[in-house]
């Protein structure tokens, strides 16, 4: 089906999608669904079961953390190439974060379950696709790390 | 525009640095212009429930009632600020940590259960935030009007933290250690006083307290190489600011050899400085 | 000056001859009073060697009575006795802790003053206040030493003032050593025992008195007027046999291997012994000011109550002292091995490299005074032992000649409000050259520290600084009204090379106030948009509310400049990107061959940035940074902002990270 080339030739040029193995990126299609999402669609919430794996397309995804007395504070933006949902394959497979759509957002989704599934079955996938699930870890906790240290904050401590 | 409200309270200390803001003299009269003394013990008898502008806070917390009464203060303070080595480091009262506070008291009152402080001498910044401290047995006019100026001003008080040896070589002086073997704590401790000791060829003994990367271990095996034992190094740090977190271990220990007997026998007191080094 | 009668009693020779400028003359001992006298002509003071609390120091001299006759010292590391010196010997000693340094280079010295008044604010340069004085007895190490702080104090881009009329109006009576401490090594320094130039009159020191050469015009006015005749062949060859005593012993000393020793030390940075050393030194300074060449100094504020009128004193100060390099924020030199090591890369290597000559000139007072004995003979042989295949040394950029002035009054003609902490003040700017992007200038209120500004926009009569109130003097000038005066001092520094980026793309990154330095070079691109390939501006900043100059963006759209905004952390609010600002280039494709990359923003940052420039293409050469650094003065002279060779005011604060190479990054540095 060209709507199945199309979307292969779209995740082979994403950031995520591209340094998978091209079985790896086949079985992923076989699992997945494009979704057009309306801006403000809430797809994972903090704390509760991971529904879906996401490489998003076009659009950006916030990530936002609730800090009681603050309100919710966006963390971190996912955009086109990327993936949100990670805990979808990682124990206890229950978001770290409550992910919202910002605009309009088109993404990848695969289910949760399935996936978890397929991998377990595929040690090709699975092969594939964990590696670069770590590098994009890796990549957000560097992110963090250097967020963390608040480097733009220049207020020294003290009453003087 | 209204003045500034200035506090000065003490606590467990000898006034020492009280009188060193009385003894500015001109400079205090020039200072009382521009701020409102709403309590001074030294000075006047007028007593104030605050709040205060700027409180400095001499002296160490030695009672149950103290440790209560710094933390009323610090909450009507707008900044809270430490003199002294009481007020910084415990003080010479602080040796009492290390030791055995009841035998002590007992020892010294006849009815010792009418006396009912703590155990330990403590700075304040053990029991409340503070903003800035002026370090010092008693502190140096010099950097008390330097903070005081700084304060009406608005700018951040030029009080460095580097080795009294600084001070001693800019003013020309002749290292006691290097040239008598005369022990010396002045590269661990900071500088502030203008290197006062040494300008009389006597060591400096820290009362002005640690500098920052004070290296105690290093300056030890120095003198110890000089010819000291080390019981009589770790002895010249158990002074005004024995308890301060970069002398205690090395105070603790000469305080320890003083309850075991083992105390060192006192070097030669160098008081008359011969004329060939004059 | 009228002769002495003992000048009648020369024996072995029947008149009375004037010795010429060529040949050397012979001055009794019993004369030196005449020799003081004749350098006291004029007011002029005599500074000379006298024993003071157990040591040989230099104090103002009237009369030879005052000199250390018959004294000697033994001097080790750390360890100084003074004993019995050979008898009838006036100068049988080596060095002390004092140098002619104390005087040309005094321990504190006022620079100025600033009054505000209703009128208006003034900032008036110190005139120096330099009485004449007279060395008597300067040996040849400090003869060296005095070379080597003319080359950093006069012959740098801006001349210290107060140090050139010091300098000028002394004369200086030379010794040449007739023995030596086991601490001297000279010799391996290459600045004595032998005197060669630098002094006025020349002294060598006999049994029976002195052997005189002139060595200057001004030494040859001064010998005329004092009771002394030819030299003996005998005479002569006593003084060089003195010298040569003196030169052996030095040579039996512990010494310094110093060829090459500048590239084996940048070499060694991470040796383990550094690590070592630290444990034994105290940091505690006493090196550095007892070194006849250290030169670094800080700036101290003296103020009336009122904060109307404020003197500013210039003081020794050491890198031994956290705060040294300390900026708002922390210190780049937190740990004592740093320290140590910024010290003696500084005087064994770097200072090469700005100065032509080591720092060190043998004299061995560190290895003396220090309290603890640490001995640099003995560190550089472990550190940086003798000779391995030599690197090529890289040459440093030509600075930019400075605006040496005193700081100016200056009016504001307007603040601007950023973000809550970030002021942009307008100043009027006349009579001084335009500054180009990237430079900066030294900012200043009576009774506050200058603080060194990035110049943010330029315009024909004004000039933009965008302020961060980081501490009281920032705070002090953020809060500035118009109207107000302040002083500046400037243009200063090397600035963008906007010439290199002519027909290339560009890329710019910009974190948090990080953009200031960074507006001027984008302002120039979109005035002259053709002279530029693709342009892509990168900002990150802390929170949306922090982002800066957000109202120009969308004019920088319009010019044909791609810009990308991300945030450290934001609320719901906020529809644009969070994350850091190295996640702007994930997912780009290579970057284009020949881009220049101009950054700036927290140092972390832009090491971060750097690696991900790396990675995606760029060579160190087209990445271009620029840095931030303790400034007490802004041209060079009080060390506090070096950074390896560099000192970051003057030849940077932009630098290529190919300059800088692995300088950049390395902790404590």
């Amino acid at each position: 089906m060209t709507e199945r080339r199309d979307l292969a030739a779209s995740l082979a040029t994403t950031w995520f999608g591209a340094e998978l193995s091209p079985h790896a990126r086949a079985a992923f299609l076989d699992l997945a669904r494009v979704a057009d999402l309306p801006p403000e669609t809430e797809m994972t919430r903090e704390g509760e079961l991971t529904t879906e794996f996401g490489l998003v397309l076009s659009g950006r995804i916030a990530l936002r953390l609730v800090v009681p007395g603050r309100g919710r504070t966006t963390i971190l933006t996912v955009e086109p190439g990327d993936v949100v949902g990670w805990s979808a394959v990682v124990q206890p497979y229950r978001a770290t974060s409550t992910a919202v759509t910002v605009g309009a957002v088109r993404a990848l989704l695969v289910e949760a379950v399935a996936l978890r599934a397929a991998l377990r079955a595929d040690d090709a996938l699975a092969a594939s696709l964990y590696p670069r699930l770590l590098e994009t870890l890796a990549r957000r906790l560097q992110g963090t790390r250097l967020q963390l240290l608040d480097l733009f904050s220049g207020q020294i401590e003290g009453a003087w | 525009m209204s003045r500034p409200r200035l506090g000065v309270v003490k606590f467990a200390s000898c006034d020492g640095c009280q009188l060193t803001l009385l003894d500015l003299e001109d400079e205090l009269l020039a200072i009382t212009d521009r701020v409102d003394v709403v309590e001074f013990p030294e000075a006047t008898s007028a007593r104030s429930k605050g709040p205060y502008d700027l409180l400095l806070v001499e002296g160490s917390v030695s009672t149950p009632e103290q440790a209560e009464e710094i933390v009323e203060l610090r909450r009507r303070s707008a900044k809270l600020v430490t003199i002294g080595a009481c007020a910084t480091a415990g003080g010479i009262q602080a040796l009492r940590n290390v030791a055995h506070h009841d035998s002590w008291r007992a020892a010294v009152y006849p009815e010792p259960a009418w006396i009912e402080s703590l155990s330990t001498a403590t700075p304040i910044a053990e029991h409340v935030t503070v903003d800035a401290e002026l370090r010092g047995c008693p502190i140096a006019p010099g950097q008390l009007v330097e903070f005081l100026t700084a304060t009406l001003v608005g700018r951040r008080p030029q009080l460095p933290d580097e080795a009294v040896c600084l001070e001693c070589k800019r003013a020309g002086r002749v290292c006691v250690v290097v040239a008598s073997g005369e022990p010396c704590l002045g590269p661990v401790t900071r500088t502030g006083c203008g290197a006062l000791c040494p300008a009389f060829a006597r060591g400096c003994y820290a009362c002005f307290g640690p500098r920052e990367s004070a290296n105690v271990a290093g300056l030890r095996r120095g003198l110890v190489a000089d010819g000291m034992t080390a019981a009589e190094v770790d002895e010249r740090f158990a002074g005004f600011t024995a308890m301060a977190p970069a002398f205690a271990a090395t105070a603790s220990k000469a305080a320890a050899a003083y309850r075991e007997g083992t105390v060192a026998e006192p070097t030669t007191d160098r008081v008359e400085v011969d004329d060939a080094r004059r | 000056m009228t002769p002495s009668a003992s000048m009648t009693s020369t024996a072995g020779s029947a008149a009375i001859t004037t010795p010429s400028a060529a040949e050397p003359a012979f001055l009794e001992r019993h004369d030196l009073d005449a020799l003081i006298g004749a350098l006291q002509a004029g007011d002029r003071r005599v500074i000379g060697p006298t024993v003071r609390d157990g040591a040989v120091i230099l104090d103002e001299i009237t009369t030879a009575a005052e000199l250390p006759a018959g004294v000697r010292e033994t001097q080790a590391p750390g360890r100084y006795r003074l004993e019995e010196g050979r008898k009838g010997r006036t100068f049988d000693f080596t060095v002390g802790p004092m140098s002619p340094k104390r005087w040309t280079f005094p321990a504190r010295v006022p620079i100025g003053t600033a009054r505000r008044e209703a009128a208006g604010t003034t900032f008036t340069a110190a005139t120096p206040d330099a009485p004449p004085l007279a060395f008597l007895g300067v040996r040849a190490c400090e003869l060296a030493a005095l070379d080597v702080q003319d080359r950093v104090l006069l012959r740098g881009p801006v001349a210290d003032q107060d140090y050139a009329a010091r300098r000028r109006s002394a004369i200086v009576v030379a010794i040449e050593c007739t023995t030596a401490a086991s601490t001297c090594f000279c010799a391996s320094m290459g600045t004595g025992p032998e005197v060669r130039d630098g002094a006025d009159l020349v002294l060598t020191e006999t049994q029976a008195g002195f052997v005189v050469r002139v060595g200057s015009d001004r030494g040859t006015r001064l010998l005329e007027g004092l009771p002394v005749r030819p030299a003996t062949e005998a005479e002569r060859d006593e003084a060089s046999v003195g010298v040569a005593e003196a030169r052996s012993a030095v040579r039996a000393n512990v010494g310094v291997a110093t060829t090459g020793l500048p590239v084996r030390l940048e070499a060694a940075l991470d040796h383990s012994r550094w690590a070592e050393v630290a444990e034994r030194c105290l940091t505690c300074g006493n090196c550095t000011l007892v070194c006849p060449t250290c030169f670094c100094t800080s700036v101290e504020q003296v103020s009336d109550l009122d904060g109307v009128e404020s003197t500013t004193q210039r003081a020794w100060d050491s890198c031994f002292s956290a705060g040294f390099a300390a900026v708002a924020g922390g210190t780049f030199r937190s740990r004592p091995q740093d320290r140590y090591r910024q010290w003696l890369t500084h005087k064994f290597s770097t200072w090469v490299e700005q100065f032509g000559t080591f720092g060190c000139v043998g004299c061995g007072r560190c290895v003396t005074w220090c309290p603890v004995g640490i001995d640099v003979r003995e560190e550089l042989a472990v550190i940086a032992p003798p000779p391995r295949p030599s690197l090529p040394i890289l040459s440093i950029p030509a600075p930019v000649p400075a605006d040496g002035a005193w700081l100016r009054s200056a009016r504001i003609l307007g603040s601007h409000r950023e973000t809550s902490d970030t002021v942009t003040l307008t100043m009027a700017w006349i009579d001084a050259p335009h500054p180009r992007p990237g430079q900066f200038v030294m900012v200043g209120l009576p009774s506050f520290p200058a603080a060194p500004i990035s110049v943010s926009r330029v315009h024909d009569t004004s000039i933009e600084l965008t302020i961060r109130a980081a501490g009281p003097a920032t705070a002090a000038l953020t809060a500035l009204p118009t109207g107000s005066e302040i002083g500046l001092r400037g243009p200063l520094g090397r600035g963008w090379p906007v010439d290199r980026m002519y027909g290339r793309d560009v890329v710019i990154v910009a974190g948090g106030i990080g953009l200031a330095p960074l507006r001027p070079l984008i302002d120039t691109i979109v005035d002259d948009r053709l002279q530029f390939g693709a342009v892509r501006i990168f900002l990150g900043a802390r929170t949306p509310r922090d982002r800066l100059f957000t109202s120009e963006l969308s004019a920088w759209t319009e010019a044909g400049l791609l810009v990308d905004e991300t945030v450290d952390r934001a609320g719901a609010d906020w529809l644009g990107r969070v994350g850091v600002v190295t996640h702007l280039f994930d997912h780009s494709e290579r970057i284009p061959e020949g881009t220049i990359a101009a950054v700036c923003g927290p140092e972390r940052m832009m090491e971060a940035t750097a690696d991900v420039l790396r990675s995606r293409g760029l060579t160190d050469d087209r990445i271009l940074i620029t840095l931030e650094r303790h400034m007490d003065c802004g041209v060079g002279l009080c060390g506090h902002c070096q950074l390896g060779r560099f000192f970051v005011c003057r030849d940077g604060p932009v630098f290529s990270l190919a300059e800088l190479g692995d300088t950049f990054g390395r902790e404590g540095r």
